[in-house]
Formats: structure tokens, sequence, C-alpha cells
């Protein structure tokens, strides 16, 4: 049994024991005829409150009087000048100027966010799609097995696989070609590939000069992942978990 | 050139001759510690005080050539400027681990002068030329 659930009315039945109360009728008075509101003058100059109650009242024939009630007396101060919304319209459009003016001033004193690019370089992510490259196992073997999978899920249509025997009976690629220019680096072929052969590696400076660079075929992949196959690797390792 | 009192704290800092260098180059004074120094004599800095640096500049290099590219950074440094790594490829302990012994030497993008690279093809043509023989006077074709 608590002790918390009894207490409540037992509190306030206190506090509403505690209270004077006089009457039942002055419990329930609204707050439209209590003593304060009917001290107040009126605001008609005709009152609904009779004399006979004995308030503090104005006399009558005095009051507060609308233009309704006097049409002579109303000026409208608009009436030779622009309006409302032209005097708000151009006040506020005329100190835009000074104000966007000082935001200029402001950002003119901050540090700026400017990164000094070949210097300095925004993030990276280790899953950033860059560049392709073949990779290697660690003993020197190429990865690439030429199951044409990722020939097959290559949206663009970029990748040509051509694939032979080798003498040792295993198959590799012979043909390995990758159309920089229809690539578009969903990173597909690096999610379809069972091996992680063909990957696309962090390097997003590879620019050229002619269009017949950009095409390139296995042993220029297979260069770019010897000389990145460190940052390779460590991205792959920093990522391993969530693959 | 965030501010003159930063700018006058890292001239003092790095001293006259590499502020002289420093405004050839980068266009700005950077002061910071010297992390590491890679094959080609690019020196990688870092200062993680966002008094001194905006937070997102606190990592940069210095070219060793006059004539800069960004490609001049080999894949371990870029990994490390690039905020991928944490930490530079002289600590990086996964970076040493999966280094292979067979890693071929960084070069950088080399568009526009002889060397670079061509397409070619890696297969023997499908379609070959006919090359006629000519039979000898009085000879029997075969």
């Amino acid at each position: 049994m608590s002790f918390a659930r009894p207490r409540v009315p037992l509190g306030l039945s206190a506090r509403i024991t505690a209270y004077p109360v006089h009457t039942s009728l002055i419990a329930y008075r609204p707050i439209s005829t209590t003593a304060r509101r009917l001290q107040a003058e009126p605001v008609h100059g005709h009152s609904h409150v009779s004399d006979t109650s004995g308030h503090i009242k104005s006399p009558r024939g005095t009051g507060s009087y609308s233009a309704v009630n006097e049409p002579d007396k109303y000026v409208d101060p608009y009436k030779d000048g622009p309006g409302a919304l032209d005097k708000a319209a151009n006040l506020f459009f005329f100190t835009e100027i000074a104000r966007g003016m000082w935001l200029v001033l402001e950002q003119f004193f901050r540090p700026p966010y400017t990164i000094m690019y070949p210097y300095e370089k925004g993030p990276l992510s280790p899953r950033f799609r860059g560049e392709h490259a073949l990779r290697r196992y660690p003993s020197g073997e190429e990865r690439c097995i030429a199951c044409k999978l990722c020939e097959a899920i290559c949206p663009a249509q970029a990748i040509t696989i051509e694939s032979e025997a080798r003498l040792d009976g295993s198959r590799r690629t012979t043909k390995y070609d990758i159309d920089m220019t229809k690539c578009i680096y969903c990173g597909f072929c690096q999610e379809a590939c069972p091996v992680d052969a063909i990957v696309e590696t962090q390097n997003q400076e590879f620019s050229t000069e002619t269009r017949e660079e950009l095409l390139y075929n296995k042993e220029k992949l297979l260069a770019n992942g010897d000389r990145a196959e460190a940052e390779i690797a460590a991205n792959l390792h920093s990522d391993h978990v969530y693959r | 050139m965030v501010g003159i009192t930063r700018y006058i704290r890292q001239i003092r800092r790095v001293g006259i001759k590499e502020w002289w260098h420093q405004m050839q180059y980068m266009g700005d004074v950077k002061a910071g510690t010297f992390v590491g120094k890679d094959q080609f004599g690019n020196r990688y800095f870092e200062n993680l005080n966002p008094e001194d640096e905006v937070p997102g500049r606190h990592r940069w290099v210095d070219f060793a050539q006059h004539d800069l590219n960004a490609t001049q950074v080999p894949a371990e440094w870029h990994s490390w400027l690039s905020h991928i790594r944490k930490e530079s490829p002289l600590e990086d302990k996964v970076v040493q681990n999966v280094s292979p012994p067979w890693k071929a030497p960084w070069i950088e993008n080399l568009t526009g002068t002889r060397g670079a690279y061509r397409s070619y093809n890696t297969v023997k043509p499908k379609i070959e030329h006919w090359e006629p023989k000519v039979l000898a006077r009085g000879e029997r074709s075969p």
C-alpha cells in the first residue's frame, strides 16, 4: 500500500477548508461580475449597469468614442502619402541593402573556409570511389579470375573482359579494359567482385589531356593497383567490419 | 591569411626564409609540427590548434618540386593528407603491415608529357590480314 495516493485528496481538502468560504455563491462567481470588473469605467455611453447598483461610475454622456460616433474628427493618416504597406516595403527593402552589406562585412573579418588545394585537401572517405585499380594477392599473383561479374553489372557497360586459360591451367583475363569516359563511378564493379580484384582507389587526380589516355587497359589497371596497394588494403581493412 | 596577429605570429615561428617560401607557393604562412617526409622530399605538416589553423586546413604538404602537382603525393601520404588515415604512414601500423614487397614506385600523373599513358590492345587481334603467297612459275599449288 502506498501513501502517495490518499495524500492528494487529503491535501486538497485541507486547502479548501483553509480557504475562507462564506457562501457557495461567491465561490462560483464569474470574472465578469467580480468587484474589480464592476468598478471599471463603462466603455459605452449607455451603461447597461443600472445607477442604483451603488458602484462608482462615469457620468452619463461621457466615455470613449470611436470614429463611428464622431465622423468629423476622424483623420486618415495615409490619405495624402503612400500607404502603410508601401512605407514598410520601402523601409525594409532599403535597409536590406545595408543589412546585406553588413553581413558581407562580417564575413570579411571571419577566417575563410577556403582549402588551399594542392597543399591541403578536404576529407575523403575510405569508401571513396575514384580511379580503378586491379589488385594482386600478397604473393604477387593477380586476383582477377575473369568471372566477368563486374562486366555484367556495369550499368555504363564500360568494362570489357576477355579471358584465356594460362599455361598452368588457371583462367585469367587477357583483356581487361575500362573506358573511364563511360564509367559513372558507381562502385558496382568492386561490390560485385568476389575476390576484391577490381577496386576504386581514393585517387581522384587522374585527369588527362587527351581522351585516349582514359581508355585503361589491364596493364594500366594493374600498375595502379601495384603502386597504391598499401592505401587500398588499409582502406579495406578499416572498412572490413561493414563489408 | 586569417588575421594579422596570427600572420605575424606564424612569421615569428617559421622565420623569414620559410615565410618567403610559403608566401611564394601557398600564399599563407602556416606553422605546425613536422610529421614526415616522403621519398620525393615532400614535407608534411600538421597543426591541430584551431587558433592557428581553421579545422580542415590542419594538414598540409610542402612540395619539393617547383612544378608542383597534387599527384606528386604518394598513395600512403595521400590517404593521410586526405584525412582518410589518422596517423601518418610512418606511424600507421596498418599501412605498414599491408604494404607488399612488390609495391611499385609511385609515378605522378604524366599527362601532357612524353611519359603519358597510351592505351593499347592486350590481346591478339581477332581479324588478321590476308597474306597472299605467290607461287613460283611452274610450281603447282598445294
